[in-house]
């Protein structure tokens, strides 16, 4: 079945339920079906049809969850872009994926036709819509559904192409281990353009719930983030370890009693510290899980925290497989492991992506770079990655990526980027050695950087130092340079 | 607080907070903070932080969206309204 059946099926049983809520307005289940197929007539008049894609410029709302139920009830995919993007990183990710319309504000619309002028179409997001007829397209299982732009080498684009079986795969495991309710309701904390968010928004349009969002400006403040969860009596939470890390340190969470709604709380993204865990576990008894998965292949592990799981030193483990998916781990000599030994882990099943757009289709199982551990009882402990990735925030980070954008810049003699820090306090900070005579600022860089990365790439702080440190070999010392990007956090203020 | 007391804070916050003071004196009312990535995620929580702890303003949930943190210019209307409003509430 379609990913897009999901609201047309709520709508038909629910239709004054509340679907979509924001802290500024919110859609009933009607409201939303009325929506999406009103976009739809609106995108229907550029031709839109099944197979094409649309690029979704916008920041989080109704508006563009109901976009996106109407791109795919044309048959075609949608392709989130965060609201905040630059123009010029928008252009490129519409060219790299051939989209047929951009589907934004009107205010946008002036700013990045400019950028494209006649190679695409333009359609307004903004309301008031004008009713339309129901529309509901034919769709295969095999059709793209969404594509989810992540980093490629030096700052183009990749995007990772999820068909309608992939999501439904996943948002139908989730379901099942989740049973939600028709009263539930799902906290969206993470972006439209991160996968965590496919849970939020789907499995509560399969239970007939409610789904609220976070902004994006909102989604790393403490206060007003507990204050969230409260207020919108949220019954199932979801996101990085980072965001429930920023709550209980400088938000207060665990100082006023936990909300007797709170019943789930979903984690993925990066290991969540187990003191951490330990401090959440004592506070709630809502159930938590910890769900493991590259954007590649979404959630393809899961597990159940467990009371002993908390007296481990380690996070816990990344559990067994998910969403109908095969995992195993092949041993650095190519050997399948077993119990007791490391290997990289490997995934197939009707989660893992077909491919990168553009790029020859993904076959056979796909490998995570992830290294992982099997324990006695056969779950999976995550150990680290085969490469030099880097998590920031839950976010995947190639820093050699970061400092080929950097470098690619004309004033830019040489570039290194270093992370910080641990888990939340984890900051991404790059040191640029300009070109003598090169009159450059640090807005001028932060500009560049955000025109040819993804958000959660641009560097937390940019410094500029000349010559960069080397070492012995004559290499860039990123040891030195880690020492020097001393944290300026939050943390070294007392938050009340 | 008035806007003109309230935008040279937040300009001095922002310089040197996540601009290394702004050596070049790029920063000006009308940058744009959420598309340049001055202001991500937890740059965000870090000026909602100060907006807390030296301007003792809490910015209501409803209020924390891209339109009111996307420029200098926005986020000083929203603090010294916020702050307006506040010293009628006394």
């Amino acid at each position: 079945m379609s990913l897009h059946q999901l609201v047309i099926d709520a709508a038909a049983r629910r239709p004054d339920a509340p679907a979509v809520s924001t802290p500024s307005g919110s859609l009933s289940y009607a409201e939303l079906d009325a929506a999406a197929d009103a976009i739809a007539a609106r995108l229907g008049r550029h031709g839109v049809g099944r197979g094409d894609r649309v690029v979704l410029w916008a920041a989080k709302s109704p508006a563009t969850v109901a976009a996106m139920q109407a791109v795919l009830r044309l048959g075609a995919a949608y392709v989130p872009v965060d609201g905040s993007t630059p123009p010029a990183r928008v252009a490129t990710i519409v060219r790299d994926c051939a989209a047929a319309v951009v589907l934004t504000t009107a205010e946008k619309i002036s700013r990045i036709s400019a950028e494209l002028g006649e190679q695409v179409r333009y359609e307004d997001l903004d309301g008031p819509y004008d009713p339309a007829p129901a529309v509901n397209a034919d769709t295969a299982p095999e059709d793209l559904a969404y594509i989810l732009y992540t980093s490629g080498s030096t700052g183009v684009p990749k995007g990772v192409c999820l068909t309608h079986e992939n999501a439904r795969a996943f948002v139908d495991w989730a379901c099942d281990v989740l049973a939600p309710e028709p009263e539930d309701r799902f906290a969206n904390h993470a972006p439209f353009t991160f996968d965590l968010s496919v849970l939020d928004l789907y499995a509560a349009f399969r239970a007939g719930a409610s789904v609220h969002l976070i902004p994006a400006e909102l989604s790393f403040a403490p206060k007003q983030l507990v204050e969230f969860v409260h207020e919108q009596q949220i019954t199932i939470w979801y996101s990085v370890p980072s965001a429930l890390a920023v709550m209980m340190r400088h938000g207060g969470l665990l100082d006023r009693p936990a909300p007797d709604s709170l019943h789930t709380v979903l984690f993925a993204g990066e290991p969540f510290a187990i003191g951490q865990l330990r401090d959440l576990a004592a506070w709630t008894n809502a159930r938590m899980m910890n769900l493991y998965g590259p954007t590649e292949t979404n959630v393809c592990t899961y597990h159940v925290v467990r009371k002993e799981d908390l007296g481990r030193d380690r996070p816990v483990p990344i559990g067994v497989a998910a969403s109908g998916d095969r995992v195993w781990v092949v041993r650095d000599d190519g050997i399948i492991a077993t119990a007791g030994e490391e290997g990289e882990l490997l995934v197939d099943g009707p989660t893992v992506m077909p491919g990168y757009w553009g790029h020859p289709p993904q076959r056979g199982p796909y490998s995570t770079g992830d290294i992982v551990k099997i324990l006695a009882d056969g779950t999976l402990d995550y150990v680290g990655r085969r490469d030099h990735m880097v998590k920031v925030r839950g976010h995947r980070v190639e820093l050699g990526e970061v400092e080929a954008v950097l470098e690619n810049h004309p004033g830019v003699a040489e570039a290194a980027a270093v992370t910080v820090g641990e888990g939340v306090d984890t900051r991404l900070v790059a040191f640029v050695a300009a070109r003598p005579g090169a009159d450059l600022g640090v807005l001028a860089l932060r500009q560049h950087l955000a025109e040819h990365l993804p958000r959660y790439m641009v560097a937390d702080e940019v410094r500029f130092l000349s010559p960069l440190p080397r070492n012995g070999n004559g290499k860039i010392d990123r040891t030195a340079l880690a020492a020097r990007a001393v944290p300026n956090l939050p943390t070294e203020r007392p938050v009340r | 607080m008035t806007l003109d007391e309230v935008t040279p804070r937040i300009m001095k916050f922002i310089s040197e907070s996540f601009l290394e003071g702004d050596p070049k004196g790029e920063l000006t009312e009308t940058t744009p903070l959420l598309e340049w990535d001055v202001l991500n995620s937890m740059n965000s929580a870090l000026l909602l932080n100060y907006l807390r702890e030296e301007l003792h303003v809490d910015v209501p949930l409803a209020s924390i969206n891209a339109a009111n943190f996307r420029t200098v210019a926005a986020i000083s209307l929203l603090v010294s309204g916020l702050t307006a409003d506040s010293a009628e509430g006394v």
